[in-house]
């Protein structure tokens, strides 16, 4: 009887563990990236939501500059993103971001 | 500026608030061809970095001055657009009416910005700011689009828009942010 116990425990303990390295291993496995368009004067989307790892690409399809900055303690920045142009990060944290030069201009990211 | 408005406001006719104007204003429904369509919104970019340079100069307000530099990138790069556009449909821009008034109320503007100073100089460029876009905004909705014949004009003033409602946002910010 107690052997019983003690196999089924560990099988479910093992089964418990692979799960656990499974879903670890894949969440690492593909980082996606996803793209935000800088249209209008707008971040499209204007909230984005990825996993820790993934890659964020924001291509300025305006006639003027922006840029993509961290909003709350200017923690990172793309500077200037010219007309046509684009810039990619990858993501470590979720942020509220904007954009400097037209301060108006918001964004979010949002991690899983 | 106020003659400006009055131009605007008279190609709008159905709004009611047209009554607050006296009837004068009613008989200018300015009727512009493309050549002149091109012209006023060069020239209402160009007032827009003129007034940026007079805040270059005389304000010390970091966030008056950040406000300033973009005014002056994105007016410029819409004039890029506008010029890189007409040169492209053989078309050369025509001074009228409206532009020459929109010319003459800036001089006016600018030398009653220039007589100011410190705090109250940040507050009448910023004043005047949201007063312009709004007048530019209106123009270009009321009478710009409607009136041009030309696609490619037409989709231009329409992509300009946009910054310009976010120059307006951007600026009665700042004005709130120096009260
Ligand atoms: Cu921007």
């Amino acid at each position: 009887m107690k052997r019983a116990v003690f196999v089924l425990s560990s099988c479910i303990c093992s089964l418990l563990i692979s799960f656990v390295v499974y879903s670890c291993a894949s969440a690492q496995a593909d980082p996606k990236t996803h793209t935000v368009e800088i249209k209008d004067m707008k971040f499209v989307p204007e909230s984005i939501t990825v996993n820790k790892g993934d890659t964020i690409i924001w291509i300025n399809r305006d006639i003027m500059p922006h840029d993509v900055t961290e909003e709350t303690s200017k923690a990172w920045t793309s500077s200037v993103i010219p007309a046509g142009g684009s810039w990619k990060m990858t993501v470590t944290e979720a942020a509220d971001y904007y954009c400097s030069i037209h301060v108006v201009m918001k964004g979010k990211i949002v991690l899983n | 500026m106020k003659n400006f408005k009055k131009l605007v406001y008279s190609s709008m006719i159905a709004l009611a608030f047209i009554t607050v104007f006296n009837i004068d204003s009613f008989a200018q429904n300015p009727k512009l061809t493309d050549p002149e369509i091109a012209s006023v919104a060069v020239t209402a970019n160009q007032i827009d970095i003129d007034y940026a340079v007079i805040a270059k100069e005389k304000s010390k307000n970091a966030e008056v001055l950040k406000f300033a530099e973009t005014m002056t990138n994105d007016h410029k790069a819409v004039i890029a657009q506008a010029v890189a556009l007409v040169t492209r449909l053989k078309v050369t821009p025509k001074g009228n009416a409206v532009s020459q008034k929109l010319l003459s109320d800036a001089a006016e503007t600018g030398k009653a910005l220039r007589a100011k100073s410190g705090k109250a100089f940040d507050k009448a460029y910023i004043d005047n700011e949201v007063a312009y876009h709004k007048a530019v905004i209106a123009a270009v909705s009321g009478l710009l689009i409607p009136q041009s014949q030309n696609a490619e004009l037409k989709g231009l003033l329409e992509k300009v828009l946009p910054a310009l409602n976010t120059h307006l946002a951007h600026a009665e910010m700042v004005q709130k942010d120096l009260k």
